[in-house]
């Protein structure tokens, strides 16, 4: 019993069935840690956590240097910003807001910064449905190539206080 | 511990190295368990297709 | 002479009686009885405080269980209940109240029953278990003191620099150091046990469970010294905000540890349970505590699941972690997930319950709810809560859940319809056995597992399906009224968040028959003192 003093000499080899078991258990388990890397070289979906350490003051100054350099018009008080493909984008999150509107081209690759202001956000572009942590003082850099044209929000899925539920952003992919 | 004739667990645990091992078939459980492995993979692949199918990103 | 006695008592396989594995005189001083059900000496001082930390943990369950209603009422969109400041509030409160008090305070309680009962001991010492309690019961006040007063709606992860109240930083201290000096105790039995040779041989298989569970809670312990002592400085205004990345990655190394503290008290909690319910037996001690070893090597480096789209932290660093610790860790729990049933249908086929595949599991005593309780939190956490577990863990795949409603719809599967069922099947052992108190209304507590287990499945799964629709966990309104930017999910992720709603309330009622029954026991309940407990 699993309460009882096990007998002595109580080390011993398992039984059939349970070697037959911890075998199949350990070849799963080799799946498993083998398809992290495999998909590290060969997939294309993966959050290498590049990161810069930043203050938010500087970050919010580079943000403000690019929304001026590729700014195409105004929604709802917010820029929106047309990059050319390719080059670095800014994002800033805020208590409860999302800057600029992105505008980006399909199939083309952008270096996104997702830098906070203030508390830890959470970048979940929907309906993709692809979930990144955004952590005040780090420059988060994501390498995204958007595949289908459309429109795209961004909520906040980390709680940043009392109006994160209210913290949606936008992006354009245009054909 | 059900039954008042039952032997008390004290009992059991001073006599128990004692007692035969007899058979440990567990066919039964060894099919429980390979339906928890295969319904593992299918949701576990699944979730990959899944991730595939969403924007690339480094 | 006696070397060549020795040596022939070896070859004919007999030891002398002092070496027989079982118990010898024990240490009690006459603070014991007997159990008239299982015949195990129980020591008086640490029946009253696995009384103590029972009822406590039994009150911090019912505050929590009181929030999780309301949460459940609220997400469910036609519904829709408190109002988003409270929304938020109950939530921090529901976490702590959970997964903190209720589920340590009862693994205290777990390991002052496993290091004295089952090693004819006594309890190390008694001022240091009421230091112990009386620190996690200030802790368990000030930490609820602060969060119902909404100085503190930070959610249980507090992650800087969202800042609460310094009460509520230095309650989590002060229920953890209470919580390491409970552990250090259990460790200090061990140790007069072994001293006084109050059994011979090598310990049962649960105390060998619930040593992993406390060599884990120390470590996770520490690793909350570590992250709380600089953050309450910083609520006091002493010093800088700690770096928000840093922050998250030793607040997990107590967070998703204390989580395997809960599966190795749990795991421990299952065989207790096969065993006093069926009478298994282990089939086979070096697999079942080598798992557990596994689970001290290699269980730490999980906390890396919760950094897997984390800015700072590479690509190497995350695949490692996750991999190589984790499926160590993973493959203790299929072991375990094995050998618990193994062992269950080895006894029942040794009654005689040999029909077929799965006789066995039928003939199971399935109306006692020690056994159905523990049954179905074997099932719910190996089915749901390590599939899904060890699927959101993998590096990128976490990149489609983190944050979403996967994670709430995973981890109530493992520590809520894992540990949480686990524990109370356990209870409808220590209130017969240890409070002496007899259940009322038994055909109700046959019950309960099945609503408790059928409501919490149906509110995980409906959970997993909404985050798999990309909807947020800890979120109160997903229709995003008065957001700058028009978001919101489709129909079916609100359907989910009904069946979130239905399935959670139905997951209270399980709990609320739990509570009165578990209370009119204990307060108003028949004495069973001097008589076996009745059968369940």
């Amino acid at each position: 019993m699993s309460i009882s003093f096990p007998e002595q000499g109580w080390f011993k080899a398992p039984s059939a069935g349970e070697r037959l078991w911890i075998g199949l258990a350990i070849a799963w388990c080799l799946v498993l840690t083998l398809a992290m890397p495999y998909w590290h070289f060969k997939g294309k979906q993966n959050s290498t956590g590049e990161a810069y350490r930043v203050t938010p003051a500087e970050f919010y100054q580079r943000a403000q240097k690019f929304i001026e350099a590729y700014k195409v018009g105004e929604d709802r008080y917010t820029a929106i910003v047309q990059p050319p493909p390719g080059t670095d984008v800014y994002l800033t999150a805020r208590m409860w807001r999302w800057d600029p509107v992105l505008k980006l081209k399909k199939d083309q690759t952008y270096r996104v910064h997702v830098g906070s202001m203030d508390l830890n956000h959470g970048f979940s572009l929907q309906p993709v449905n692809m979930n990144f942590q955004v952590v005040p003082g780090y420059d988060h850099v994501l390498t995204l190539t958007p595949t289908r044209a459309g429109e795209y929000s961004i909520v906040c899925n980390e709680f940043c206080g009392v109006g994160h539920h209210t913290m949606a952003g936008k992006i354009i992919v245009e054909e | 511990m059900t039954q008042p004739n039952e032997p008390k667990a004290a009992d059991v645990i001073q006599s128990e190295h004692e007692k035969d091992e007899g058979s440990h078939r567990t066919p039964g459980t060894l099919v429980l368990a390979l339906i928890l492995l295969l319904s593992f993979a299918v949701y576990y692949f699944a979730n990959w297709k899944a991730l595939a199918d969403t924007w690339p990103v480094r | 002479m006696a070397t060549t006695a020795n040596g022939l008592a070896a070859l004919e396989g007999h030891v002398p009686d002092e070496e027989k594995p079982g118990f010898k005189t024990g240490n009690h001083a006459g603070q014991v009885r007997t159990c008239e059900t299982t015949g195990l000496p129980v020591c008086l001082t640490a029946q009253r405080f696995i009384r103590l930390n029972a009822v406590a943990a039994v009150v911090f369950l019912l505050i929590g269980g009181v929030a999780a209603l309301l949460l459940a009422l609220t997400r469910w969109p036609t519904v829709h209940l408190l109002p988003a400041d409270w929304y938020y509030r109950v939530l921090t409160a529901h976490g702590l109240n959970m997964l903190i008090l209720w589920i340590i305070f009862m693994e205290i309680a777990i390991l002052y029953f496993a290091g004295t009962t089952l090693l004819n001991t006594r309890l190390a010492s008694k001022g240091t278990a009421w230091v112990a309690f009386g620190l996690m019961v200030a802790g368990a006040l000030a930490i609820n003191g602060a969060v119902w007063s909404g100085k503190a709606d930070v959610m249980m992860t507090s992650y800087v620099p969202l800042q609460a109240h310094w009460s509520f930083y230095l309650g989590i201290i002060l229920f953890a150091v209470g919580a390491l000096i409970a552990v250090i105790n259990f460790l200090a039995t061990l140790y007069i046990a072994k001293r006084d040779k109050t059994y011979a041989g090598s310990v049962p298989l649960v105390v060998f469970g619930a040593t992993a569970a406390a060599i884990i809670a120390v470590v996770t312990l520490l690793h909350g010294a570590v992250v709380m002592i600089p953050t309450f400085l910083w609520s006091l205004g002493l010093t800088e905000a700690p770096d928000a990345a840093w922050y998250r990655l030793v607040w997990w190394g107590l967070g998703h540890q204390s989580q395997q503290v809960n599966v190795c008290a749990m795991v421990s909690v299952w065989y207790l349970l096969g065993t006093l319910t069926t009478g298994a037996k282990p089939l086979n001690q070096a697999v079942c505590r080598g798992a557990f070893v596994l689970y001290i090597l290699f269980i730490n480096l999980a906390s890396a699941h919760h950094l897997l789209v984390d800015p700072g932290v590479g690509a190497g660093w995350k695949i490692w972690n996750t991999s190589y610790a984790m499926y160590l860790a993973v493959l203790a729990s299929m072991i375990h997930g094995f050998t618990v049933p193994a062992s269950i249908e080895v006894a029942m086929r040794k009654k005689g319950h040999n029909k077929g595949l799965f006789g066995w599991l039928f003939a199971a005593p399935w109306k006692n709810p020690g056994f159905s309780a523990f049954f179905l939190s074997l099932v719910i956490f190996g089915f749901l809560g390590g599939i899904t577990g060890v699927t959101l863990g993998t590096q990128q795949i976490n990149i489609i859940a983190h944050n979403t409603l996967r994670i709430p719809g995973h981890f109530h599967t493992t520590v809520v319809g894992g540990t949480s069922l686990a524990f109370m099947g356990l209870a409808y052992y220590v209130v017969p056995l240890i409070f002496q108190k007899e259940y009322p209304a038994k055909a109700l507590a046959r019950l309960q597992p099945f609503v408790f287990a059928g409501g919490i499945t149906v509110m995980a799964i409906a959970m997993s399906f909404a985050g798999s629709y990309g909807v947020p966990r800890r979120h109160w309104d997903i229709n995003f009224t008065g957001a700058q930017f028009s978001a919101g999910f489709d129909s079916t992720a609100h359907l989910m968040m009904g069946l979130v709603g239905i399935g959670g309330t139905i997951a209270f009622v399980g709990l609320l028959i739990f509570l009165l029954l578990t209370v009119a026991a204990v307060f108003f309940g028949r004495s069973n003192a001097g008589k076996k407990m009745e059968a369940w």
